[in-house]
């Protein structure tokens, strides 16, 4: 059976078992299957493969990264950077272009509208500028097989126009290759963008096909992507159709719905122009509202109109009115004697049909409605006249009695609430009444009367009768009653006398009871009663006495400007007048003055330099032998007669003046330094007293010339003889100078302000008695003044003394029985006052 | 739709574009084969089921090879070789630039124009060099662009060819 086997399949089963050997040495297996892999793989339906095999290939470059992703970044990076290039360029163009478009607009009206529109929006400028600026519309779109140039398919937009795609799309790829091949461009991309005026070709490159889209306008650069994502979609869906393209594009005719995604992209600038219908449909609405608005507001204003109107008619009292869907209504008081409201309506455009009005009657107490009333009611006579005078009626003229007692009735009816009816202007024409009239007009012609008092009158049976007080040199009231009507028998006056006590009056009496003199006058100032002049006491003691009187009640009686004319008063006077007069002089300073018993007492202070008192009574008519003075001397600091002093006191020289400047005394000229010296100590004393003395103006009298003559003078002596009283002739040229001397010197003293005095002294020598000495000496003395008196010297400036034998020019010897020659002599001395 | 790249091929002056002129829709202008280099044609060829739209791309002629854009043909389903039948020279400049297109693409269908065929005085094409390349199973058309002789035949034959 084995061997059997051998024989029948013997061959077979070494196959078998060489097969099954393979299989079991993964070694082995692996060397056979790889050896036919590659050729199974490429005979192995592509779809199926592919199923298989991706998995295993993900896998794989997932392994791949993450073992190295080096190696696959190296591999893809061919791919990318191309891609990630494009993108990049891209991007930017779109950047730039919105920068573009926005400068470009930035200044324009576009530009400020958009900016607005942003602002509104909350869009960025740029965004808005772009999404106006770029107004573009796809018009075609073209697939082109890439290898080939071929037409795969060819969308077109409503109303464009173009040349046959087929052509146009072969001489797209032909100017690609062109491209491509002039500038030995490597780039699989080829040709991006076309542009030519409106239109922008822009190609897509897929892996396949091309997608070319002619768009008129200006594109956003986003649009590529919007492209790409189509050309990515197809590719996509119609991979292996489009890989295998050969021309026959009846399998890509769907392609075209996706295409036409791409030709239905545009931007339209928002050109609606104006919105004529919106417009015409919203004035539709708005006209026939508004008229209708216009016209309701219309009737409300007449309506409102009517109203006022009818409110301001007297005797209509609006209470209540409104308007209501179209229908007014009022409601309120109406008078029948007022304006009828309806008649109103005339005139006033409101449709008399849509009021409803609803007026009540009532009693208007308007005076203009009460006045009708009354007229109606009372029926005046022609000869009354009822008229409205300020909210009252009032009635005037003439009527019967009857007729005013009916309206004084009515009057008081109407009392209650109304306006006033004033019939007091009506005159009752019965004589009864006149005659009542004329006896009121007489009354109150006497109440006016000063000096009468009415107290009771009334008429009675025609007769007539007053009462009252009068004064008695008031107006007599029955002559008060010519010119009356009234009739004196009728009258019956009861008249009491009384003092009035109106000033008038009280004038009247005091001027018969006081009797005044010329010399006063009596008026009536303020109510007052004034006396003014001049009376004597006794008058003015009555006239006081009278006014005592009268205080009580009476207007007063002023009698304080009467002067008393009685003796005392007017010796009074005189003092008074006297005193002032001694008041007002200066230097007397009364302390002290009274009058007593008819005699006159005074006392003060008197300066010595002030006028005498005694000799200002002259004039004065007051009896020197009743006045009484006692005069305290006392020295006046006033200025004047501090100066009247300091000249009585100083004798100051001529040269020099005193003068009073604003109560200071200043003293100017030139002086002896003597004389500047008593000055300046007067100055100094008075300053304790608080009198200024100003002496700084005093200049030194210059004394210089005289007081070298001076002294040639006093160095001048006459010489005698023994017992002689005349002296030598040898003397005479000596007597000549000095006279000459003696005249110079008081010439030049008389014009510096001083004057010079010589005091010529006589001497005598010791011999002989005393009593002869003293003589001879004083009879030289006399001998040389008329010597001098002889040579023209003025004897009143030449004194003369005799100084005996004690003033010797030389000591005497006692033992000397001739004496000394040089004491007989007449010696000369100066003084200036 | 059915449309094929076709390009059109040959030295200078053969007259390709005469060829084309007279049978084809095109938009652009012959100035595009000096500037560009490249001008396209289209020329609907319709067959009792279908048509068949030859996307013709003119080829700038020139007697350089060397200056050749080779990138154009990329795509390309045939090929329209086109001789100056006066002139020998350009057939050897047709074959050289189907065996470049060949080399860079691989084979495809072609057709072999001998153009100018009116001018029967100056041909310069011995009857039996065409012959020979006959033998060769190759498409050889003696067309006129003056006449238009064969071009549409010329065109229907390529179309059948690319189309299968």
């Amino acid at each position: 059976m084995e061997t059997l086997r051998q024989l029948l399949v013997g061959r077979e089963i070494s196959e078998l078992s060489r097969v099954a050997h393979l299989l079991d040495e993964p070694e082995q297996l692996a060397a056979a299957v790889g050896s036919v892999l590659p050729d199974a793989a490429a005979r192995a339906s592509h779809a199926q493969l592919g199923e298989a095999f991706a998995p295993i290939v993900e896998r794989a470059a997932q392994r791949s990264i993450q073992k190295n992703p080096r190696t696959l970044t190296d591999i893809l990076y061919p791919v990318f950077l191309p891609a990630i290039r494009k993108s990049i360029g891209e991007k930017i163009d779109q950047t730039f272009q919105s920068l573009n478009e926005s400068l470009r607009h930035i200044f324009t009206w576009h530009g400020l509208k958009w900016r607005f529109e942003a602002w509104r929006t909350g869009a960025s400028f740029s965004e808005v500028v772009l999404n106006h600026s770029l107004v573009y519309r796809v018009e075609h779109v073209f697939l082109i097989d890439r290898s080939s140039g071929l037409l795969i398919a060819h969308v077109t937009a409503e109303n464009a126009m173009s040349e046959d795609p087929q052509l146009i799309s072969s001489m797209l790829s032909a100017i690609q290759d062109f491209v491509r091949d002039s500038f030995n461009e490597k780039e699989q991309s080829g040709l991006d963008t076309i542009r030519f005026g409106e239109l922008r070709l822009w190609s897509e490159v897929g892996p396949f096909a091309t997608l070319v889209s002619v768009i008129r306008g200006n594109p956003p650069e986003e649009l590529h992507e919007i492209i790409r994502d189509v050309l990515l979609r197809i590719h996509d869906e119609y991979s292996q159709a489009l890989e295998h393209f050969d021309g026959d594009s009846s399998q890509l005719a769907s392609v075209e719905t996706q295409l036409q995604t791409c030709v239905e992209l545009k931007h339209e600038e928002s050109n609606e122009g104006f919105p004529w219908l919106v417009v015409a449909a919203v004035l539709l609405v708005l006209i026939p509202t508004g008229i209708w608005f216009f016209l309701s507001w219309q009737s409300g204003q007449r309506w409102q109109a009517y109203v006022s109107r009818v409110a301001s008619q007297p005797g209509i009292i609006v209470a209540e009115q409104t308007a209501r869907d179209g229908q007014f209504y009022i409601a309120g008081l109406r008078d029948p004697l007022a304006a009828d409201p309806q008649s109103l309506l005339s005139g006033t455009q409101v449709d008399p049909a849509r009021v409803h009005a609803n007026w009540q009657f009532y009693q208007s107490l308007e005076p203009e409605f009460v006045l009708k009333r009354l007229t109606a009611s009372l029926a005046p006579p022609d000869s009354v006249r009822l008229s409205v005078v300020k909210d009252r009626i009032v009635a005037e003229g003439e009527a019967n009695a009857t007729w005013i007692s009916r309206a004084q009735a009515a009057a008081q009816q109407l009392s209650a609430g109304g306006p006033v009816f004033d019939i007091s202007r009506v005159r009752d024409v019965s004589p009864e009444a006149r005659a009542a009239e004329h006896w009121q007009a007489y009354v109150s012609r006497l109440g006016t009367q000063p000096g009468i008092i009415v107290a009771e009158q009334k008429i009675r049976d025609g007769q007539f009768y007053i009462a009252g007080l009068r004064d008695p040199l008031a107006a007599d009231p029955q002559s008060l009653l010519s010119g009356t009507q009234v009739d004196p028998g009728r009258v019956h006056s009861q008249w009491q006398f009384y003092q009035s006590l109106e000033p008038e009056f009280v004038l009247k009496r005091l001027t018969a009871s006081l009797y005044p003199l010329k010399s006063v006058r009596l008026s009536i100032v303020d109510n007052r009663i004034v006396a003014e002049g001049e009376a004597p006491d006794t008058w003015i003691d009555r006239a006081r006495a009278a006014a005592r009187l009268l205080s009580a009640g009476g207007p007063e009686f002023d009698i304080s400007k009467v002067r008393d004319v009685s003796p005392e008063a007017r010796e009074a006077e005189h003092w008074q007048y006297y005193v002032s007069r001694l008041e007002a002089q200066p230097g007397i300073i009364v302390a002290q003055q009274t009058e007593r018993g008819g005699q006159f007492y005074i006392s003060g202070l008197r300066d010595p330099l002030a006028a005498d008192p005694k000799a200002l009574l002259s004039g004065t008519q007051v009896d020197p032998a009743r006045v009484h003075s006692q005069w305290q001397f006392f020295q006046s600091l006033d200025p004047k007669f501090v100066v009247k002093r300091l000249t009585a006191s100083l004798s100051p020289p001529k040269s020099v003046q005193l003068s009073i400047i604003q109560g200071r005394i200043l003293v100017v000229g030139e002086a002896p330094a003597g004389w500047i010296s008593r000055a300046q100590a007067a100055a100094e004393q008075l300053s304790a007293d608080g009198v200024v003395l100003d002496v700084s103006q005093l200049r030194e009298l210059n004394l210089a010339e005289l007081n070298h003559l001076r002294e040639a003078i006093q160095t001048t002596d006459i010489f005698f003889s023994s017992g002689r009283v005349v002296p030598g002739p040898e003397q005479s040229p000596v007597l000549d100078r000095l006279a000459d001397q003696l005249k110079e010197f008081a010439e030049n003293a008389r014009k510096a302000g001083v004057t010079a005095r010589f005091m010529l002294t006589g001497h005598s020598d010791t011999t002989g008695r005393e009593t002869a000495n003293a003589s001879i000496s004083a009879a030289r003395a006399e001998t040389v003044r008329a010597l001098l008196n002889k040579r023209g010297v003025a004897p009143e400036l030449l004194l003369v003394r005799g100084a005996g034998t004690f003033e010797p020019a030389v000591p005497e010897n006692e033992n000397s029985r001739t004496g000394n020659s040089t004491n007989r002599r007449v010696s000369v001395t100066v003084n200036l006052e | 739709m059915l449309q094929k790249k076709i390009c059109m091929l040959g030295g200078f002056a053969v007259g390709k574009t005469s060829l084309v002129r007279r049978f084809v829709q095109s938009i652009f202008s012959e100035t595009y084969l000096t500037t560009v280099g490249v001008k396209i044609d289209k020329k609907s060829v319709a067959f009792p089921d279908k048509t068949v739209d030859l996307i013709l791309w003119d080829l700038a002629g020139e007697d350089d090879i060397g200056s050749f854009r080779v990138s154009y043909v990329r795509g390309a389903t045939g090929l329209v070789l086109v001789v100056d039948g006066t002139r020998p020279a350009t057939l050897a400049v047709a074959l050289t630039l189907r065996e470049r297109v060949e080399a860079e693409f691989g084979a495809m269908p072609f057709v072999l124009l001998f153009n100018k065929s009116d001018l029967a005085d100056r041909w310069a094409i011995p009857d039996g060099e065409i012959d020979e390349l006959r033998q060769l199973g190759w498409q050889i058309y003696l067309t006129s662009a003056l006449s238009g002789a064969y071009v549409e035949d010329a065109f229907r034959q390529l179309a059948s060819m690319v189309a299968k």
